[in-house]
């Protein structure tokens, strides 16, 4: 079982990538001129915009229910890790974009440790990490 | 010269160790130079990357996924899924164990009342090992079968002495081994049918008293419920438990057949608030019973705390054992005789019992088989003069009317199973019952898993498999020309030389 301590810092990871990528959603569904301007140089615009907002509406609610968190985590990483590599490609850091490219960011590094915190509850590591040691002492 | 094709998983995985980061990177430039969109790729194939590197590289405890990566997965998922594939598609009629799927076929037809008459011709083995048994040549029709009664206690001629009305007991599963949905529905179910439960080492019967079943309370090596701090017997506390009107009898448990030497076990994945309060134990920690009763510590003692237990409950008091020596079953019984004091009845224990968790070694190597014990026993009260103070019960595998005659055979007055019962309210043989993930609800304590059981229905199924054990029992008593179980004897049994009780058969 994951420590209540850990459980926290997961809980307190997940609230912050909520509120950084739940903000920017008014921004994209609402066809806000900057949101626009970002996702028309992508060369995305609309069908990007709203696919990737409705992405991102998902990751944060599948971040609040807690038999889904892991997923949500690892759907909001993989978002940020694309608006990474977009910043890295197309749209730059200069200006409002280095902000926003921080916070992009600072959600991938909270969706990541809530990944690392809850990795037992990914399917695919379930196998290497159910059987529990003896009582005579713990498995290195 | 023909070229014959196979995959070799080696080249294989090397190659997707290679395919996944050069796809990532092939995304990348295609997001890059074409379209954004590219990049829905490119992000699960660098998470791919990243995973793989790690099993490859970071990693020690796999050498398949250090050595294959990805790919190695495919082992472990395929393997996980084995038992189930095994037994839904792969494995024969009469192949699994502990129960194969006629078997557990058999329970699950009488508990749903489904006429279970098979046609074409039996599966099993007609060789050297099935005992059979033997009919007379006039049977007697059903009128002249009396009605099953056993009194327990009535040697003594004690004023609790319990009838028996129904031989088939409900082994001993406590609250803890079972969840409280699985306990319910027996209980209802036995209580429909005016049968006994016992109920299992596990402290107050909570649950079990729920329902108005007849209960056999069974007191384990750690006593939970009538303990002191020091794991001695707390009089009052069994007094008070011996004084419910639905405790008929009490059993005290030397031994059990999936792990004689060994105290039960409950694994801490199964230990809730409440199961802690009811046995007095700490959460967290798996709980293992000690090995033997600080009471009972050579053939004298034990027979005198029998005799304790029956002065301070006042009720039959029956003993339950696998034996592992019959000259020591020989030996503690001389000592009843000795101290004149018999126990009201005494259950032996087959090896081939079940449990919630025990170690394998003693699963499957300790003690012996439920037959030939019971018949060494059997001979063993009779030669001493003692099988008239007391009832013998069998236990061990006995789910099936088939299993059932032979150990009415060998001299038992009643039969107790506790798997028999757990497959009547849908026991699947998952085989996890230490591990609080039963996935029909029945050992779990988890309440998303328990939901699946339906007090009612199961305790339907319950009272349907008994009466249709009644109902086989009485058609093969009427195959042998006996009217009751006590008409029965040894002789009735056809043992093949490779049985385990060939050595018992007399060869002319």
């Amino acid at each position: 079982m994951t420590s209540p301590k850990f459980k926290l810092v997961s809980w307190v990871a997940q609230i912050i990538a909520v509120l950084i990528m739940g903000q920017t959603l008014f921004f994209k569904f609402t066809a806000a001129p900057e949101s626009v301007q970002l996702f028309t140089e992508l060369n995305m615009e609309p069908h990007g915009r709203l696919i990737i907002g409705a992405l991102e509406l998902i990751a944060c609610i599948l971040l609040i229910i807690p038999s889904s968190i892991v997923y949500g985590a690892l759907l909001g990483s993989s978002l940020m890790a694309g608006a990474i590599i977009g910043h890295v490609t197309e749209l730059g850091w200069q200006g409002d974009r280095l902000e926003l490219g921080i916070y992009a960011i600072v959600v991938l590094t909270c969706c990541i440790s809530t990944i690392m915190i809850r990795r037992r509850e990914l399917p695919l590591l379930k196998v290497i990490h159910s059987d529990k040691p003896t009582k005579r002492g713990r498995r290195k | 010269m023909s070229t014959k094709l196979s995959i070799n998983l080696h080249k294989l995985a090397r190659f997707t160790n290679t395919a996944i980061p050069v796809l990532a990177l092939l995304f990348f430039v295609g997001g890059w130079q074409i379209s954004f969109y590219f990049h829905f790729l490119t992000v699960p194939f660098l998470g791919l990357t990243f995973l793989n590197t790690y099993y490859l590289l970071g990693q020690r405890n796999h050498s398949l996924l250090r050595n294959f990566g990805i790919l190695g997965q495919g082992r472990y998922l395929l393997e996980s899924l084995g038992p189930e594939l095994r037994q839904y598609l792969y494995s024969g009629d009469t192949e699994e164990r502990p129960f194969n799927r006629t078997e557990r076929r058999e329970v699950y037809r009488k508990a749903n009342n489904i006429d279970s008459a098979a046609s074409f011709g039996s599966q099993n083995d007609f060789d050297a090992t099935e005992i059979k048994l033997r009919h007379s040549l006039f049977p007697i029709s059903k009128e002249h079968v009396l009605p099953y009664q056993m009194a327990f206690g009535e040697e003594r001629g004690i004023q609790n002495a319990y009838t028996l009305t129904v031989p088939f007991i409900i082994s001993g599963m406590s609250y803890g081994a079972l969840g409280q949905r699985a306990i319910r529905s027996l209980a209802r179910g036995i209580a429909q049918t005016g049968g006994l439960m016992n109920t299992g080492e596990g402290g107050y019967p909570k649950y079990h008293l729920m329902e108005k079943c007849d209960l056999a309370f069974q007191i384990g090596t750690a006593k939970f419920g009538v303990r002191n701090e020091d794991g001695t017997l707390n009089e009052p506390l069994l007094a008070d438990l011996a004084a419910k009107e639905q405790v008929k009898m009490i059993e005290l448990k030397l031994s059990q057949g999936a792990k004689p030497g060994k105290g039960g076990m409950l694994p801490k994945e199964k230990i809730t608030a409440e199961i802690a309060e009811l046995r007095g134990v700490p959460m967290g920690r798996d709980v293992v019973s000690p090995t033997h009763h600080s009471e009972c510590e050579d053939y004298p003692s034990a027979v005198a705390f029998i005799r304790r237990i029956q002065d301070v409950s006042q009720l039959p008091v029956g003993i339950k054992l696998c034996i592992g020596d019959p000259r020591q079953f020989a030996e503690l019984v001389s000592e009843m005789k000795r101290q004149d004091s018999f126990p009201d009845w005494i259950t032996i224990d087959g090896a081939e019992g079940g449990t919630g968790a025990a170690p394998k070694a003693f699963i499957d190597r300790v003690g012996m088989p439920l037959f030939p014990a019971l018949k060494s026993a059997q001979d063993i009260l009779l030669a001493s003069g003692a099988r008239q103070r007391l009832k013998l019960v069998a236990s061990g595998k006995l789910i099936n009317p088939g299993s059932q005659i032979i150990a009415f055979c060998l001299g038992a007055d009643a039969i107790a199973t506790a798997r028999g019962f757990m497959l009547s309210i849908g026991c699947i043989q998952a085989m996890q019952c230490g591990s609080n993930t039963c996935p029909v609800g029945i050992t779990t304590h988890h309440p998303r898993l328990e939901r699946g059981i339906i007090i009612e229905d199961k305790a339907l199924r319950v009272a349907n498999y008994v009466h249709s054990l009644e109902h086989d029992l009485e058609e093969l008593l009427c195959s042998t020309g006996a009217r009751s179980v006590k008409d029965l004897s040894f002789d009735n049994l056809y043992v093949p030389n490779e049985s385990t009780l060939y050595p018992f058969a007399n060869h002319n």
